[in-house]
């Protein structure tokens, strides 16, 4: 009996199965005999991959999770979402101006937000989705940019999206703006550009490329670590 | 004297001179407008369908947490931001299913507190009149203003509650506090075109010209308005067709919180006035100091 | 015999024109302020008076006018009706419908580029919310 206590009843994609207690959904997944061909990436909670919405009996909201973090409850019915269809535009970077204009122009469709929610309620990363999106919509690409900083793109927000607007192409768009024609230039990174440039490590490498494995080994174990 | 502000989205970019210069000026008569934290676009337009209430939700949020900021009040100066947050919050006051459907999808408990109030406003109730002429009087020398109101403003009435429909007064009386002349036009509340540019756009041409005429016949030289929406049509669109039309001479369309910065001597890197397509430079260094 | 439905067709579009406009139409009395007063009569097929007629007499053609695109909800008919009917909600009704369907005017792929460059970020918003789906 002890055991089947550390089993949890689990529904994926309508079907039953007892899996272990304390299993991401991934595993639990996997240990009820799906094989992951699509809809799973680093299973570290950084590629987006495994987007997953699931419910419980008894409550109508709609939760969400990363399948590789978001650990099984009892009585889950889940599905994973891996995909879904997005409005992507192309372009070339260097010839944008980070402007309003620029941002419309690429996705006229944000000015259609309604401010439901529906996105931020659902993003697995937390991030104020609608928020970044009314600053999408009056032009404020650093605030786009520094709101949606830790999208990982799993699609959740535009499968909800009842104006159709896919908001974290929209995001990276500004973000790119931003990294590319807004933030100021990094000084201590042209500084060392120039000194590589110059030759001040070509020596060091040079060694480097000489020595054997082992003495590289010993090499990385006593590397200087940032804190 | 601080007071919570929703700027709206277009005055982050496209109207950037009417933010700029509203704050400017009603920091010069000893009002800070504060920004509230967070907000979204208001809707811009109050949905007439009975049932929709989605196209409330985001003016019922950016109500209810201007509540929180404790003030009671909440300046816009956007004529469609203040029709579309001035008419949800009337229906949260005043209709029992759009205040329960409101607050139980925002979760969120707001009953219509919040009162929206327009910078013409704040200025003829708040600064006063005498006081701005004090201020500022003459600085106008006599130009000769035609102040459009447009539709957004003033209807309906008995929800907006922005003076006489037909023939509101409020920015006239500004105008010639600051020493303009504003001129009498009947065109003064008839709609611009509006968002018609996406989809009939030679109505909006019409309605310009219309306006504009109306506006010359009377011997006005400038335009002031309180609407992003009604300047860029009627700054750009006479742009399009003045080149077109003989005898048809340029008019430049301000924002009344321009003027009054002009008035007010501000300096006018912060008006914005090299942002409209007509430019109301020259006249404005020759009509005021 | 073919069975005529026009009349059931023609009584449920105008009880769901009544039920989303909460107006009443049957209190216009044909009077053509509404016309003399709106803005985008230039661009009409069938002046305001005309479209409340048709509901008036349930013409299910009413949701085909174009009309009821070019209104540019001013509330200039609704502020002026002698017999208080708010007139830019019958129209905003008939969109209703035709949007809840996926009728809709204003294609966003059609709005050329250049002008979204130019227009300010209101005219899309309320462009979308009144003419869109």
């Amino acid at each position: 009996m002890a055991e089947e206590k550390e089993m949890v009843n689990i529904y994926i994609m309508g079907k039953h199965y007892q899996v272990p207690y304390g299993l991401t959904i991934m595993k639990a997944t996997e240990y009820a005999g799906y094989r992951f061909i699509r809809g799973c990436g680093c299973r570290g909670g950084f590629c987006g991959a495994c987007g997953t919405v699931y419910r419980k009996p008894g409550d109508f909201r709609l939760k969400v999770g990363l399948a590789c973090q978001t650990v099984v409850e009892d009585g889950m019915y889940l599905t994973q979402i891996p995909f879904y269809p997005a409005n992507k535009a192309t372009y070339d970077l260097e010839e944008l101006t980070p402007t309003l204009g620029t941002l419309l122009q690429h996705y006229p469709e944000t000015t259609r937000c309604l401010g439901c929610n529906a996105c931020t309620r659902i993003c697995p990363q937390e991030l104020e989705v609608m928020h970044y999106i009314a600053a999408a919509q009056r032009g404020d690409i650093e605030k786009l940019a520094n709101m949606s900083f830790d999208c990982i793109m799993c699609g959740l927000c535009a499968s909800r999206c009842p104006a159709e607007i896919v908001q974290y192409n929209v995001a990276i768009l500004g973000r790119r703006l931003y990294g590319r024609h807004i933030a100021p230039r990094a000084g201590h990174l042209a500084k060392r550009v120039e000194e590589i440039k110059a030759g001040k490590f070509d020596a060091e490498i040079n060694r480097l490329m000489q020595v054997n494995k082992a003495e590289l080994q010993k090499l990385y174990d006593a590397r200087d670590i940032e804190p | 004297m601080r007071i919570p502000y929703f700027p709206g989205c277009t005055l982050y970019a496209r109207a950037r001179g009417l933010d700029n210069s509203t704050r400017a000026a009603l920091a010069a008569l000893g009002i800070e407008l504060a920004e509230l934290p967070q907000w979204t676009c208001c809707g811009t337009v109050f949905p007439l369908a009975q049932d929709n209430y989605i196209g409330m939700v985001a003016a019922a949020r950016i109500l209810a947490n201007a509540a929180k900021a404790g003030d009671g009040r909440l300046v816009t100066v956007c004529s469609f931001c203040y029709h579309v947050l001035k008419r949800v919050n009337y229906a949260v006051k005043n209709n029992q299913e759009a205040k329960e459907k409101l607050n139980n999808y925002l979760e969120a408990n707001y009953a219509g507190e919040t009162r929206i109030i327009h910078p013409l406003e704040l200025i003829r109730d708040e600064v006063g009149l005498a006081s701005l002429q004090s201020k500022a009087g003459g600085k106008l020398r006599g130009l000769k203003a035609a102040c459009y109101y447009g539709c957004m403003l003033v209807r309906p009435a008995a929800e907006l509650a922005f003076g006489d429909p037909d023939d509101p007064t409020i920015m006239e009386e500004m105008v010639g506090a600051l020493g303009g002349e504003p001129v009498d036009f009947s065109w003064k509340t008839k709609c611009c075109g509006s968002y018609q540019l996406l989809n009939a756009s030679d109505l909006v041409v019409e309605r310009v010209r219309d306006i504009l005429s109306a506006a010359a016949a009377r011997g006005a030289q400038a335009i002031v308005t309180s609407c992003p929406l009604c300047q860029f049509n009627l700054d750009w669109v006479q742009e399009k067709f003045a080149p077109k039309t003989n005898g048809f001479s340029k008019i430049p369309v301000l924002y009344f919180t321009q003027l009054l910065g002009a008035a007010l001597e501000l300096p006018a890197d912060n008006l914005g006035l090299d942002q409209h397509y007509v430019d109301p430079r020259p006249l404005l260094s020759g009509g005021c100091s | 015999m073919a069975t005529d439905f026009s009349f059931q067709i023609s009584k449920e579009i105008s009880g769901r024109i009544r039920e989303i406009s909460g107006q009443n139409p049957h209190l216009c009395m044909q009077c053509g302020t509404c016309s003399a007063s709106c803005t985008g009569i230039g661009k009409m097929d069938f002046l305001p008076r005309q479209v409340i007629r048709k509901i008036q007499l349930g013409d299910p053609g009413v949701l085909q006018c174009r009309s009821i695109w070019v209104c540019t909800a001013c509330l200039t008919c609704t502020a002026r009706c002698p017999r208080g009917i708010d007139i830019a909600r019958l129209m905003e009704a008939l969109r209703t419908i035709n949007l809840r369907k996926g009728n809709e005017i204003l294609v966003l792929e059609k709005i050329p580029l250049d002008l979204i460059k130019e227009i300010p970020q209101m005219a899309l918003t309320s462009g979308f919310r009144k003419l869109s789906s």
